[in-house]
């Protein structure tokens, strides 16, 4: 058995939960009830205007992500449906909207506190904004979006079209006009500068972390970087990330340097794209049990970006516009390619998401470009992250040993 | 012969009707989107066509598509695969749904069109959001302009403008045959019409439409009197559904939806910069549900109520069309707010699932009608 025994786990992330996500809820209560402003963020926003300006940012995804978590997430996803919601949407959308009308004693960490007032992009998906919009009518709180041009070439940060980081900055300005106005208060751009300098010390730290996932055996699987991620996803710009990712940093370093795996006898090295199966984590440990680790998530590489603090809302732009949920897939495939090269990955593990067309669309394309390029293999599997009413485990699970005795054919081909 | 025949046959022969059009050395430009600015299209004296696809089975797109993809767009990739549409010399896509911009991928990497362009359609109506249009539109003409070795002249391009604002406003003569009691014209027909102007010259349509409202005031095969019902969705190219609704005693008399009053209500109004007036046009045109505005596309849903005096409403919309699915519960509720009983159905893009439409609208028109 290749099992992930206890004295296996990282110390860093043990008690995550408790120690760092509730908590974080607990503050955002405390922050409403102190009459700090509060806004609620979807992801690919530019979270480090909101922080310079002392918004506290609470992220609706990540709360559906906990409600599944806590197997909460379905009962809310039949509130949304009833109110003529339709069952095909994002999970995470019914999630959020079921919880509007449910009792806070009844929901996680006493629900979300509500918002002053809410923004979004369309940097990762429509749906963001049309959820969104609902929460603004229904809490009667302004809603600001920042429409990104979709980076249909799939540019990184340094080939992007003028235009679009032009348009971008722009936007940010006009936001930054709202921010005022709805705080009250002058952004202070010297707070901004520093936010900027925080989160990129954060993204290099985290980009760290991942490099010496690189190391054989892995030190770090996906159970503690879907967990871990939150950080660089939610609050960048803090000390309390870099805090965080110091030690995380420093503990996975000197597993790798001892060569100590997160698992035992590791034998199919995987990337894994999209979400996880929020609901059912310990997947993960099942892969582990099959001598399968995830040695790289795209989800974790995404949220990286140099941020130049002399140049704040330029490098904002440069470092949401190339996130590959904005591009075309090509964006996407370069990414998984680098991935599963630098990683000496087997096999690439492609989630889709059921109410999602940015991550169902186009995987098609990815296996058959990863394939061809490099020869390694993908697994498509068809799930929703946070609603189980059609996940069928035995399905999946013989879809996924169906794929491991393929990689392991073509290792002892060599 | 019915005078709505020559709309029906447009779409029956649309593919010869584009072939033709390239037998005079000219080019076809498929679009996906009504947000395509298409005067530019029609100025540089080519033929913009609306991709659709068709009702049968979509097994050659279901190689590259999950399930939980938009039916009409799979539909759609499925035509282009099956080379219904190899005399396309082009193809422009909008950033105007998740759906779209992803499948834009597909048309690259498995259609492969000699010439692709994609416009980034801001979701917003701020300044900054009209400059950047703007911009897009100014790229995309300069995008033509090369491909097809042709310069747009300032002149071509007012001339398209008044070619097209003439449509509109036949339409919307069309449109007003809808208000009489009974209408003049059927949903089915007036979905027809609409439909055949996005498959050919819009000056060849304008003749027709002319044609079509010098004899409709004495027209004898008349729809018959019925429940006045207003359709909403996104795009609609299955008149069947609109057949089911009025063989069941409803007429529909309005709608709300793409392929219907959304693509030619507003005018392209005149400006010295002929491009500037098309980028405002469409960007401020009334919105679709990917546009952040939502107050504005509400009233339009309103005012098609209240304008064509409908007696219920019909929310058609297709599966895993995410925007309107979230805007669906909103408009029910503005529908209903004006004592407007509503139905809403989400449909999948095919021939299968008709049986069950069916008796939901059944019985919804009986339940509107009362028992009679």
């Amino acid at each position: 058995m290749a099992e992930t025994k206890p004295e296996r786990k990282l110390q860093t992330t043990r008690g995550f939960y408790k120690n760092y996500v509730k908590k974080f809820y607990e503050d955002a209560h405390k922050a409403k009830a102190e009459g700090k402003p509060v806004a609620w963020v979807a992801s690919t926003f530019p979270v480090e205007i909101l922080q310079a300006m002392d918004v506290f940012p609470v992220w609706p995804e990540n709360y559906a992500s906990l409600c599944a978590a806590k197997q909460v997430s379905v009962g809310l996803c039949e509130v949304a449906e009833s109110k003529n919601f339709s069952k095909d949407i994002c999970s995470y959308a019914r999630v959020g909207i079921g919880s509007l009308f449910e009792k806070t004693d009844n929901l996680p960490e006493g629900g979300m506190p509500k918002p002053d007032f809410l923004v979004a992009s369309t940097g990762a998906c429509d749906t963001h904004f049309k959820w969104f919009q609902f929460v603004s009518r229904h809490y009667k709180v302004p809603l600001f979006l920042l429409d990104v041009p979709y980076n249909i070439t799939g540019a990184d940060s340094e080939n992007l079209e003028r235009a679009h980081i032009e348009f971008y900055v722009s936007r940010l300005e006009e936001f930054i006009d709202f921010l005022e106005k709805q705080t009250g208060t002058k952004m202070d751009k010297d707070g901004l500068k520093e936010t900027a300098a925080l989160s990129d010390r954060t993204s290099q730290l985290w980009d760290e972390i991942q490099n010496y996932r690189k190391t054989i055996p892995t030190p770090m699987d996906a159970r503690d970087a879907f967990s871990a991620v939150f950080f660089i996803l939610s609050i960048p710009g803090t000390q309390m990330a870099v805090d965080f990712y110091t030690k995380l940093r420093n503990e996975v370093k000197e597993r790798a340097e001892n060569k100590f795996g997160i698992i035992e006898n590791e034998k199919y090295r995987i990337v894994w794209d999209n979400l996880p199966l929020w609901f059912n984590l310990k997947f993960f440990e099942y892969l582990n049990n099959l001598g399968a680790v995830v040695v790289a998530e795209t989800f974790s590489h995404v949220w990286m970006g140099k941020l130049d603090p002399s140049k704040p809302l330029e490098s904002l732009a440069e470092k949401y516009l190339p996130n590959f949920a904005n591009c075309s897939i090509d964006r996407k495939i370069d990414l998984i390619q680098n991935l599963v090269k630098e990683f000496t990955a087997d096999g690439v593990i492609l989630p889709t998401n059921w109410g999602c067309r940015m991550m169902s669309i186009g995987e098609t394309i990815v296996k058959d470009a990863i394939y061809e390029k490099l020869g390694v293999p993908s697994l498509i599997l068809d799930i929703d992250s946070s609603d189980w009413r059609n996940y069928n485990e035995a399905h999946v699970k013989k879809n996924v040993e169906v794929f491991l005795q393929v990689l392991s054919e073509r290792k002892q081909r060599g | 012969m019915n005078i709505l025949n020559p709309f029906r046959n447009l779409i029956l022969t649309r593919h010869d009707v584009a072939k033709d059009w390239k037998m005079k050395d000219k080019h076809v430009i498929g679009w996906s989107c009504t947000y395509t600015p298409e005067e530019i299209i029609y100025a540089a004296n080519s033929l913009p066509v609306m991709v659709f696809g068709d009702l049968e089975n979509t097994k050659l797109a279901d190689v590259h598509l999950p399930i939980n993809t938009c039916s009409f767009a799979r539909s759609c990739l499925n035509s282009s695969l099956k080379k219904d549409y190899n005399y396309l010399d082009g193809f422009v896509a909008s950033s105007s749904c998740d759906n779209r911009n992803k499948i834009f991928d597909m048309w690259r990497y498995h259609v492969k069109i000699p010439y692709m362009h994609f416009i980034n359609t801001p979701h917003t109506r701020t300044e900054k959001s009209q400059d950047f249009f703007y911009e897009e539109i100014l790229r995309f003409k300069t995008s033509l302009e090369k491909a097809f070795g042709k310069i747009i002249s300032n002149e071509e391009l007012k001339n398209a403008i008044q070619v097209y604002n003439e449509n509109r406003l036949l339409l919307k003569k069309v449109y007003d045959l809808r208000r009489k009691k009974p209408p003049l014209i059927s949903g089915v027909e007036a979905l027809e019409i609409v439909l055949s102007s996005m498959m050919t010259s819009k000056e060849e349509h304008n003749k027709l439409l002319n044609h079509l409202l010098a004899k409709a005031s004495n027209r004898t095969e008349m729809p018959r009197d019925g429940i006045r019902v207003l359709v909403c969705g996104s795009v609609m190219d299955n008149p069947e559904l609109l057949k089911i609704v009025e063989s069941v005693g409803g007429n529909v008399v309005a709608d709300d939806w793409c392929t219907g009053s959304r693509y030619f209500w507003d005018l392209v109004y005149s400006n010295s910069d002929p491009l500037r007036a098309i980028a405002e046009r469409y960007l401020n045109k009334i919105p679709s549900s990917f546009m952040l505005e939502g107050e504005k596309r509400f009233k339009h849903t309103i005012e098609m109520a209240k304008w064509f005096d409908v007696e219920a409403a019909i929310i058609f919309v297709l599966k895993f069309c995410d925007t309107h699915l979230f805007d669906a519960p909103q408009r029910m509720e503005e529908l209903q707010t004006l004592g407007l009983p509503v139905l809403y159905l989400e449909w999948e893009h095919s021939l299968s699932g008709l049986a069950q439409l069916k008796t939901r609208i059944e019985a919804f028109i009986e339940m509107v009608g009362g028992v009679e």
